[in-house]
C-alpha cells in the first residue's frame, strides 16, 4: 500500500477543482473568484480551476496532486454529477486513491445556467463550500461485488435492435431480442429504398433478420413486452410478457408467412406465441432499441384528414409502390396526378405562438433530421418514374445534412422540381377548388421575394417528422432520464452518447433522437460494442462492482435498541450476539430508513451519511 | 458571503432519481429560479430524522422544499415512511411556533420544469413574506 493511501484516513487535505466548462459555467460564475474565496475553508491545500476538468489534462491535475500526496480528498465543481462523477472517481483511482474520498458541485445545471452575474458567483462559492464540509468526513469505501450474467436484452426489433442483437451475439453473447409486434423490421419495414444508397429496405431487413434468425446466440420473442424490472448493471432480472396476436394484428400474421419478410409488414418469425406467456431472465446488459413513431398531422392541418387528396409521406411511399408503372402519369386509383405537391416540416421545428400545442402543451420544437432527404428521394423517384408528373417541394430550409445527401437536392434540381421557400407564420395554405385540379396550394414564396403563389395540384403529401414513441411504462419502471423533447436522454452527447445514466442500459437509434438508417444502424453498433465492452469487462472479472451506498454500524454507538431491525424493509439488519446490529450489505438499498430511527445515531449511510447532510447545511448557512 | 441573508435560504433536499435530475432538466432548459436555492442530493429523504430538520431552522434555513419521487420512489416502504415522519415535523414545527408552510413536501419528477419552478418561486415567495425563522425556545431563552 503506498504512503498516500495509507493517509486517506488521517486528516482531510483538501484539492478543489472548478471548471469552466469551455464558458458554460465561466461565462456567468467568475471561477477564478471561486477558486480564490474557497482557499481559506479549513482542509483545503490546493483550489485550482481548468478549462475543461473532464479532458485528460484536468484530469491529471488531480492526479497530479494527488500522486504528490499533497491531497486526500476531491471536490470537482463542474457540470452534472451523472455526467462526470464516474469519469472523475475513475481519475482517482488509476492515481491509487480511494475513489469515494470524492464530492462533486454541481455548478453548471444548477448555477451558472440558471443565475447570473454576481449571485451565480456566490452562489457556486456556498456549493462548493458545502461539498469541501461533506468531502472531509468522507472514509474510504470498498465497492461492492457481485456476480455479473453472461446475457444482453435488446428492447425492440427495428433496424437499430436488429443490428445491435447481431453484433452482440457475434461478441459471444446470449441475446434475447424483444419486439413487441409479430415483425420484425420495425419503422423500415414501411419504406421502400432507403437513402442514400437506394438499396431496398426490405433486402436490408431480409439481410438483418436472417442473420438474427441463424444465431443459435439469439432468442427472439415477439408478441412481448417487458413488464417487470429490479436489479443493477451485470444481473437486470426482467419479465417478459409474451401475448398470442388479437384482432387486426392476427389477420396480418394470418395474411404472412412465416420465416418471409411481409412487404410493408416486416419479417415474421417462426414460433408467434398462441398462448399467452411469462418468462424471467436474468441479464448483464440492456439496450433500448425501441425506434419511433411518427407524427400524426392533426385533422385540417395542411388539410390532412379533410381531403382524401393529403397524405402523408409514408402513405405516399405505399401508395407509389402500388401505382402502376411508367404511364408517364402517375395514377392513383384510375385518377392521373399531373402534379403534386410535397411539404416539408409537418410536425417538426414547430413554433411556440404559431403551432398549435397538443394537450399537454408540449409540440415537437426539434428538426426530425430525415425528412428533407427522404421527400427529395420520393420526389426524384416520382420525376424517374412519372416524367409527365410535375413536383412543387415547399420547404422553409433544405437540410439534407448527411454523407451524400446533398446530391438529392441538387438532382431534383436538374430534374425540374420546382422549389418555392415558406416562412412557418406564412405556412403553404391548401384549399378545395372545383375545377382543373381538387386542390389549390397558396404560399408566399420567399424564393421571389414575397410573391403570392397559387397552383392546383392532384395531391398533397405531408413529410411527417419523427416523434419519441410512448414507452412510458418502461420509462417509470426502469427510472430513465427523458429529455425535454421525449426522446430517451444519453449521459453525454460526445462523451458517452450511446449509455444512460442507469448503469447498464444503452441506446440504439431513435429512441434516443431523430435519426436516418444509416445513424441508427451506427448507433445500433455503438451500443452493442460499448455493451460486449461492459459484459466482457464483467465476464473477465466474473462480478460487477456495485457502489458501497448502504448502511453501517458503529458498534461503539449501537445500544442494541433493534429500532433499525425494525424499521428495515428489506431485513437487510440484524442483531450479533453481542447485541450489536449488524447490516448484510448485500441485502440493503441504503434508503436510509433506520438512519432516521437511530435515537444514538449508530447506523448510517456510507458515503451519503447523516452527518454529511448536517455539515453541508452549515456551511449552506455560513457562505 | 453568497447572499443576502436578509433575503433567506432554501435548502431543497431533491432525491438522486427524480428530482434531483428534475432541477438538472430546469438547468438544461435556462429557466431561471432565484438564487437563494440550495439542492442537496439526497438518495431517500427517509434517511432524516425530525431533528434535522428543526436543526435546519434553528440554523436559520428559512424554508426547506423536500421534493421527492412520491409513490414512484425506488425504496420499498421509505415514501409512507417519510410521509409520517414529515407530519412529526409538523407537530414540532407547530410546538415552536413555525409557519408550517416553511416545510414543503412535493413529488417532482425528471421533467417537472414547471412544478420544480413554481415549487422555488412560491417557498421564496413565502419566506420574503415571513422573514427569517425564530424559535419559540429561542425566544423564551
Amino acid at each position: 500500500m503506498s504512503e498516500t493511501k495509507k493517509d486517506e484516513s488521517g486528516e482531510a487535505r483538501v484539492g478543489v477543482y472548478i471548471c469552466h466548462c469551455g464558458g458554460n459555467i465561466s461565462d456567468h460564475v467568475d471561477v477564478e473568484k471561486v477558486a480564490e474565496a474557497v482557499k481559506g475553508i479549513p482542509g483545503v491545500v490546493v483550489s485550482h480551476t481548468e478549462m475543461f476538468m473532464c479532458s485528460d489534462p484536468g484530469q491529471e491535475l488531480i492526479q497530479k496532486d494527488i500522486e504528490s500526496g499533497s491531497i486526500n480528498r476531491v471536490v470537482v465543481a463542474s457540470c452534472a454529477p451523472s455526467l462526470h462523477e464516474t469519469t472523475f472517481r475513475g481519475a482517482i483511482s488509476r492515481a491509487d486513491m480511494n475513489p469515494y474520498l470524492y464530492e462533486h458541485a454541481n455548478i453548471r445545471e444548477q448555477d451558472s445556467w440558471v443565475h447570473h452575474g454576481d449571485p451565480a458567483t456566490a452562489k457556486a462559492i456556498t456549493l462548493v463550500a458545502a461539498a469541501i464540509s461533506k468531502s472531509r468526513g468522507l472514509e474510504p469505501l470498498e465497492p461492492i461485488r457481485v456476480d455479473a450474467a453472461n446475457h444482453t436484452t435488446v428492447i425492440g426489433g427495428g433496424v437499430a435492435g436488429l443490428r445491435a442483437a447481431v453484433d452482440l451475439a457475434k461478441s459471444g453473447l446470449k441475446v434475447a431480442l424483444i419486439e413487441k409486434t409479430p415483425f420484425l423490421g420495425g419503422n423500415a419495414s414501411q419504406l421502400d429504398k432507403v437513402f442514400p444508397t437506394g438499396e431496398k429496405a426490405a433486402d436490408l431487413i431480409a439481410y438483418l433478420t436472417s442473420a438474427v434468425i441463424k444465431d443459435p446466440n439469439i432468442s427472439v420473442y415477439t408478441c412481448a413486452e417487458i413488464t417487470g424490472f429490479e436489479g443493477y448493471i451485470g444481473n437486470f432480472n426482467i419479465t417478459v410478457s409474451s401475448k398470442a396476436p388479437q384482432g387486426d394484428m392476427l389477420h396480418q400474421v394470418q395474411a404472412a408467412t412465416a420465416g418471409k419478410f411481409q412487404p410493408f409488414g416486416g419479417f415474421l418469425p417462426k414460433g408467434i406465441p398462441e398462448t399467452d406467456t411469462e418468462e424471467t431472465l436474468t441479464t448483464g446488459v440492456i439496450v433500448f432499441a425501441t425506434g419511433f413513431k411518427l407524427y400524426e398531422p392533426r385533422t385540417g392541418e395542411f388539410g390532412y384528414g379533410d381531403n382524401k387528396e393529403v397524405v402523408t409521406l409514408r402513405q405516399f411511399i405505399r401508395i407509389m409502390d402500388e401505382a402502376v408503372p411508367g404511364t408517364g402519369t402517375m395514377k392513383i386509383d384510375g385518377r392521373p396526378i399531373r402534379r403534386i405537391a410535397m411539404i416539408h416540416c409537418v410536425g417538426s421545428r414547430q413554433i411556440p405562438g404559431i403551432h398549435e400545442a397538443d394537450a399537454d402543451d408540449y409540440m415537437n420544437e426539434y428538426c426530425s433530421r430525415t425528412c428533407c432527404t427522404a421527400t427529395l428521394q420520393a420526389a426524384l423517384e416520382i420525376r424517374d418514374k412519372y416524367p409527365k408528373t410535375q413536383v412543387l417541394d415547399y420547404y422553409r430550409d433544405i437540410r439534407t445534412y448527411g454523407h451524400n445527401q446533398e446530391d438529392y437536392y441538387t438532382q431534383a434540381s436538374e430534374k425540374n422540381v420546382l422549389f418555392f421557400r415558406y416562412e412557418p407564420e406564412d405556412s403553404p395554405v391548401i384549399t378545395k377548388t372545383v375545377g382543373e385540379f381538387p386542390l389549390k396550394v397558396s404560399v408566399i414564396d420567399k424564393l421571389t421575394f414575397n410573391e403570392e403563389v397559387e397552383a392546383g395540384v392532384d395531391l398533397v403529401v405531408l413529410a411527417t417528422g419523427m416523434e419519441a414513441k410512448s414507452i412510458t411504462n418502461l420509462v417509470e419502471m426502469m427510472k430513465l432520464p427523458v429529455g425535454s423533447d421525449k426522446f430517451l436522454q444519453e449521459v453525454h452527447p460526445k462523451l458517452r452518447p450511446v449509455e444512460m445514466a442507469n448503469g447498464g442500459i444503452l441506446l440504439a437509434g431513435t429512441c434516443q433522437a431523430p435519426m436516418d438508417i444509416n445513424e441508427s444502424c451506427n448507433a445500433a453498433q455503438a451500443a452493442a460494442a460499448k455493451a460486449a465492452a461492459k459484459a466482457a469487462a464483467m465476464l473477465g472479472k466474473g462480478y460487477v462492482e456495485l457502489d458501497p451506498f448502504v448502511a453501517k454500524v458503529d458498534p461503539e454507538k449501537c445500544k442494541g435498541s433493534g429500532e433499525c431491525i425494525t424499521e428495515c424493509p428489506e431485513k437487510a439488519i440484524s442483531m450479533t450476539a453481542d447485541n450489536i446490529a449488524e447490516v448484510n450489505p448485500a441485502l440493503c438499498t441504503g434508503c436510509g430508513m433506520c438512519v432516521a430511527v437511530c435515537s444514538v445515531n449508530g447506523i448510517d449511510i456510507q458515503g451519503w451519511g447523516l452527518k454529511a447532510y448536517e455539515d453541508m447545511v452549515d456551511a449552506i448557512v455560513k457562505f | 458571503m453568497a447572499n443576502d441573508t436578509q433575503e433567506g435560504k432554501i435548502l431543497i433536499l431533491a432525491t438522486e432519481t427524480c428530482a434531483y435530475p428534475g432541477a438538472n432538466s430546469v438547468g438544461q432548459a435556462h429557466s431561471s429560479y432565484p438564487t437563494n436555492t440550495y439542492i442537496l442530493r439526497v438518495r431517500a429523504p427517509v434517511l432524516f430524522p425530525e431533528r434535522f430538520y428543526m436543526d435546519c431552522f434553528r440554523k436559520g434555513i428559512s424554508g426547506i422544499i423536500v421534493m421527492s419521487c412520491g409513490e414512484e420512489c425506488p425504496y420499498e416502504g421509505a415514501y409512507h415512511a417519510f410521509a409520517k415522519r414529515i407530519d412529526n415535523v409538523f407537530q414540532l414545527m407547530k410546538k415552536q411556533d413555525i409557519d408550517l408552510r416553511r416545510l414543503r413536501l412535493t413529488a417532482i419528477c425528471t421533467v417537472c420544469n414547471r412544478p420544480f419552478l413554481k415549487e422555488v418561486n412560491d417557498m421564496n415567495t413565502l419566506i420574503r413574506e415571513l422573514g427569517p425563522p425564530v424559535m419559540k425556545d429561542t425566544v423564551e431563552n
